[in-house]
């Protein structure tokens, strides 16, 4: 098993830590920015205006790279933990809504945060629960509690925070994780 | 058809040991103040769609929804309904205040148009802590769920999980959706309202989804805790489940596999057999796309038992009520079984050869089934079944 990769930045490092204080065992985690090369979010194709989604799909993509090869039959849940949710897209549209112009109807799509776990679970295969949850032990208590109930072997919990005021930047942090005992689920009936 | 799947066992496996229990519960919709008047409307079978009055709908190309009278405040409607489910339980001020609140919406209502500089301190979790101070219950352990369609009924389940595995003995599940400018607009642009304003579920000519209003609670509580209490339980939460599809970030997966398997996990961790259930509150929004791919989650989940069980979707009446929609959904599914009435799946057309079910039709049906189902689905492939068990 690959350690997890250490980070430079505090955002993954507080979440790995909480998650260790949560009793769960992390096996990857990501963060962004990690780098000083992480200036500028890559667009997520079918999402617009907003970093929220192209946040969680990058940092959710890096962690599940760095963990070790699942078996076949692994199931992952995704928990993504938000303080504020999109902001940048629910201003917009009430901009229109007060405006009377047009909603763009791909805001349509992104105004909730399933859209982009939908996208991480197609691209990644993550066949557990999706949720979305606001503060940091909430969404470490639902990954526990998932594991624990047999629900999923693994959990991804991505935390993003999108820039609200001047001198803000985007911020989101991604753990793989697991319980202590390892897999918790017993046969399911595939369908 | 297919057989119907293995059901484990020893649901005990899969669901922590612990008993868990519904000990109240408070509903605002369309219909009214209350689960009698939600209990009414349903039963009369006339949808409660009407023209939106509380804001300007000009714009919009549908320009209907399922709306109670006038402009509530969410906070306010939360707040008393809490407080409302808390009474239904019997609470005492003291018990109260030792449990916390599970609470689902889509955001703080004021995010969206406040001034930069004050949107950080208008998050849900400030919202929740709000409704939670205002309805007496706990400070601590507070959780917001913003997870779509699905936040209530995940909310639900979560909460179940924890008392089941001793985590929790007593948690108050919430959600509140009331129709308002934003997500209409939104739904609107998305081409997801039906334009002949009604919602016609599992049926031939269905044109879409229609928003409605939805605030409802439930108590969910470990037996021993209610026993403690000398509560008689309404319903026991006798399975869940939640999975997903792996499939589209708006799409269901065109075979139910997400949905499916949520409602397996619902039947394991019950123990019970798919011809046990006497009914399913089906998440049904109306859409072409969701519907066939529920029906053929049910066929894959329930076998031969998708034939016989009888179904409905109640959204053909109260309307969609997003993140609220698990717990409204769930409070008509108890009504339902433990009034031995079951509501109708208004607005049908014809049979859909892909959304061929045991639909309740023409007029609520009696019946008094010991099992019954609420299923729930959400962008993202997200899927949820609550199971509850009849006293």
């Amino acid at each position: 098993m690959r350690p997890p990769v250490p980070q430079a930045y505090p955002g993954p490092d507080a979440l790995t830590a909480a998650a260790v204080a949560a009793g769960l065992v992390v096996r990857a985690c990501a963060g962004w920015p990690e780098t000083p090369a992480d200036d500028r979010v890559p667009p997520l194709a079918g999402f617009i205006e907003s970093t929220f989604s192209p946040l969680v799909a990058q940092v959710a993509g890096r962690a599940l790279s760095r963990r070790d090869e699942p078996p076949r039959d692994q199931v992952t849940a995704l928990v993504i933990v938000t303080a504020l949710g999109d902001v940048t897209s629910a201003t917009r549209v009430a901009a229109a809504v007060d405006a009377g112009t047009r909603v763009p109807p791909l805001l349509f799509f992104q105004s909730v945060p399933n859209s982009v776990a939908g996208y991480v679970a197609a691209r990644w295969h993550l066949t557990g629960p999706v949720a979305c949850v606001t503060g940091t032990a909430a969404g470490l208590a639902v990954a526990a509690i998932q594991i624990q109930d047999a629900e999923a072997d693994e959990v991804l919990v991505v935390r993003v925070d999108v820039a609200v005021t001047d001198g803000d930047r985007d911020r989101a942090a991604a753990v793989v994780v697991t319980g202590p005992t390892g897999r918790n689920r017993p046969g399911t009936a595939e369908s | 058809m297919t057989e119907g799947p293995t059901v484990a066992a020893t649901p005990v496996a899969r669901r922590g040991a612990g008993t868990v229990v519904v000990t109240g519960a408070a509903v605002r919709s369309a219909y009214g103040r209350g689960t009698q008047a939600l209990l009414s409307g349903l039963l009369s079978g006339r949808p409660a769609f009407s023209p939106v009055r509380r804001f300007d709908v000009g714009p919009r190309r549908v320009r209907v929804a399922a709306t109670c009278d006038g402009d509530p405040d969410l906070r306010t409607e939360l707040t008393g309904t809490v407080g409302e489910a808390c009474d239904d339980a019997g609470l005492a001020a003291a018990d109260r205040s030792r449990t916390p609140l599970f609470l689902a919406i889509h955001a703080h209502p004021a995010i969206a148009r406040a001034d930069p500089a004050d949107k950080p301190q208008l998050g849900p979790a400030a919202f929740a802590a709000a409704v939670a101070a205002g309805s007496g219950l706990a400070t601590h352990g507070i959780r917001c769920y913003l997870s779509a369609c699905v936040a209530a009924s995940t909310a639900i389940a979560d909460a179940a999980a924890a008392i089941a595995h001793g985590r929790a003995d007593r948690i108050v599940v919430a959600g509140g959706y009331l129709v308002e400018s934003d997500q209409f607009a939104l739904f609107d642009a998305g081409r997801v309202l039906a334009d002949d304003a009604q919602v016609r579920p599992f049926s031939t000519g269905r044109r879409g989804l229609l928003l409605g209003d939805g605030v409802g609670a439930v108590v969910v509580e470990s037996h021993e805790a209610a026993r403690a209490r000398r509560v008689r339980p309404v319903v026991r939460l006798a399975g869940w489940g939640r999975a997903g599809d792996a499939y589209h970030p708006c799409q269901p997966h065109p075979q139910g596999h997400g949905m499916a398997r949520a409602v397996t996990a619902a039947l394991q961790r019950a123990g019970i057999a798919a011809q046990d259930l006497g009914y399913l509150n089906a998440h049904g929004s109306g859409t072409a796309q969701s519907d066939p791919a529920e029906t053929n989650a049910l066929r894959l989940a329930l076998g031969d038992a998708a034939g016989t069980v009888p179904v409905s979707s109640t959204k053909s009446l109260h309307g969609q009520a997003l993140e609220a929609s698990g717990v409204l959904e769930f409070i008509v599914t108890m009504l339902a079984a433990s009034k031995g009435s079951l509501p109708v799946n208004a607005g049908f057309l014809g049979t859909d050869e892909n959304c061929r079910l045991n639909l309740v039709l023409g007029e609520a049906r009696a019946a008094t089934p010991r099992y019954a189902m609420s299923v729930n689905a959400a962008f993202g492939g997200a899927n949820t079944a609550l199971l509850i068990g009849v006293p």
